[in-house]
């Protein structure tokens, strides 16, 4: 191991840790922003097969497919033909030493007469949830990908495009896995820009109307004063009687000058709250981030940035626009953008993991009826001891509980897996966030929380698998023994 | 507090409330973890055996806080 870090090598780990750094502090801090469902490919990248929409964890697992191919071919073509010749050394003799070890720990679990499909189907669960999980190691994994806009796509089953949603306006994901391009423009969603424009107009229309209450209450107030020759009001002499002094210079032409005038108040209060609106909005398109109310910049054909709340025209405008500028462009300035990866972790996906649940569940099962045949079901609906005796009563329900704590394997299997390795991609994403420079301690840590959950996946099931076929019968004979 | 404040604030209360679970993981890790060491302490022959059991009820126990996590991560990113 020293002399592996000997000579030119030790350069190159300086030279990547000094990139690391350069990376680090050239490129401006990005924010992780998270995503649970696969994310669809852009229009134009979906498996041509039986319409399967692709989806960046069916393309992960894909990868692990490949690669698990790949190791079988080599295994296969360095594996000795007879046992004169000498094993190959280096991978293949790794690989040889950890089958041995897996099957010998296999054996002593579920040894016995049903150990050849219990470790094929190990052994299978067990390579396949190894390669998903290693894949969030690789570099690239996760990271590279498609450059999107943050909004809502959704997929339209007429045309077979992805289109902006614009029946109810545009809504954003609330968050992708990737990383938010343009950190330094907060994205504001045109539903929350309407939302605002409307709180605009409410407060607006509730100032006009304070200050016309307050010009009646005045005027209540004038005439109160005019009546009876005295301003009542101890906390405003003077108002009271400036306004006491108005009110009897009053003519009806004067009246009408008053009201107009006390017309053009209310609204001065109710144009003021509508243009602090509009000078904050204005405010943030001069930063050069995208002001939600309008024809979106980048979808639009690109000459009015400016947004003049247009909203049905806008919505008109999306159908057919491409929805990838150019990342370079000046549109693609004025949003946040999110990298697509290309690859993500399969085992991230409830699809795969839910998936191999299931193969796992239906094996348990098979492996029951194979080895005990029909009787294999008086496991679940034990209602022969209950002719016996009403203790076997008692026999029902666990048979029961047992049948529903079946299915809860498929829910537990699932979950464990999909957790452990979301997880375990959410902290290396954090972790990248925040060092940088080092986050490769925590990749250790992924890669060993990899094989323990492709281990604990596989094991179970070959757990489970071998008591499914022990049955009852030894807890019977237990019982009539005393 | 308008309509989407509230829904954050809910969310991140739930969140948060949901990851309560993670306590029970945590002990029952650490009482896994202190026993094997405890068992490896006297007899360190059985240590590979010892260790083998220990990660496989470590992960059974820490599938448990993961189910919490899963619950929290729900709530935040998919409702």
């Amino acid at each position: 191991m020293n002399s592996f870090w000997n000579g030119k090598r030790r350069f190159i780990a300086l030279l990547m840790f000094l990139a690391g750094v350069f990376v680090a502090l050239r490129v401006p801090p990005v924010i992780p922003v998270i995503q649970l469902p696969g994310e669809r490919y852009p229009a134009g990248y979906d498996l041509p097969l039986l319409g399967i929409r692709m989806t960046n964890t069916l393309a992960g697992g894909i990868l692990a497919w490949v690669i698990l191919i790949l190791l079988v071919v080599y295994i296969a073509r360095r594996r000795p033909k007879s046992s004169a010749e000498v094993p190959p050394g280096g991978f293949y003799n790794m690989f040889e030493a950890l089958f041995e070890g897996l099957m010998g720990f296999v054996g002593n679990i579920a040894g016995g007469q049903h150990f050849r499909l219990i470790f094929n189907v190990f052994m299978t669960i067990f390579l396949i949830v190894l390669a998903s999980n290693w894949l969030e190691l690789v570099p690239g994994v996760d990271t590279i990908g498609f450059i999107e806009p943050h909004v809502k796509k959704e997929y339209n089953a007429d045309t077979g495009e992805v289109e902006v949603v614009t029946t109810d306006g545009y809504e954003i994901y609330p968050s992708v896995v990737g990383y938010a391009v343009n950190g330094q423009c907060s994205w504001i969603s045109p539903a929350d820009e309407a939302a605002a424009d409307e709180a605009a107009q409410l407060n607006a229309q509730v100032a006009e109307q304070t200050v016309r209450d307050q010009q009646v209450i005045d005027a209540a107030h004038a005439r109160y004063d005019a009546a009876h020759g005295d301003g009542y009001d101890e906390t405003d002499e003077t108002a009271g009687e400036e306004s006491t002094a108005d009110d009897h210079a009053d003519t009806a032409d004067d009246h009408a000058a008053d009201e107009a005038a006390d017309d053009a108040e209310a609204m001065a209060a109710h144009d003021d709250i509508l243009a602090a609106r509009e000078a904050e909005k204005q405010a943030r398109r001069d930063s050069g981030c995208y002001s939600g109310v309008g024809p979106v910049p980048w979808l639009d054909d690109g000459d009015d940035h400016s947004g003049d709340g247009d909203e049905a025209h806008a919505a008109d405008e999306h159908h057919g626009v491409p929805l990838h500028p150019h990342p370079a462009s000046e549109e693609a300035k004025l949003v946040p953008w999110v990298v697509l990866p290309f690859i993500r972790v399969p085992s991230t996906d409830l699809n795969m993991t839910l998936a191999l649940a299931l193969i796992a569940f239906v094996m348990i099962q098979y492996i029951g009826f194979k080895a005990l045949g029909i009787s294999y079901l008086g496991k679940f609906f034990a209602f022969g001891t209950l002719l016996k005796s009403p203790l076997g009563a008692i026999d029902v329900v666990v048979g029961l509980l047992e049948l529903i704590g079946d299915f809860a394997k498929i829910l537990s299997f699932s979950f464990r897996l999909l957790g452990n390795i979301f997880a375990g991609s959410i902290l290396l994403f954090v972790m990248s966030f925040l060092i940088p420079i080092l986050p490769w301690p925590f990749f250790i840590l992924e890669f060993f929380v990899g094989v323990i959950q492709a281990l604990v996946f596989a094991l179970l099931t070959a757990i489970f698998m071998s008591l499914a076929t022990v049955g009852h019968h030894h807890d019977e004979d237990h019982a009539e023994a005393h | 507090m308008d309509a989407q404040a509230t829904i954050l604030l809910g969310k991140a209360i739930g969140a948060g409330i949901a990851m309560i679970g993670a306590a029970g993981g945590g002990i029952g890790i650490g009482l896994a973890v202190g026993g094997a060491v405890q068992a490896m302490g006297r007899n360190p022959d059985h240590t590979p055996t010892i260790q083998t059991n220990m990660i496989l009820g470590v992960a059974f126990a820490e599938a448990v806080a993961i189910y919490a996590l899963v619950v929290s991560l729900i709530i935040l990113f998919v409702l």
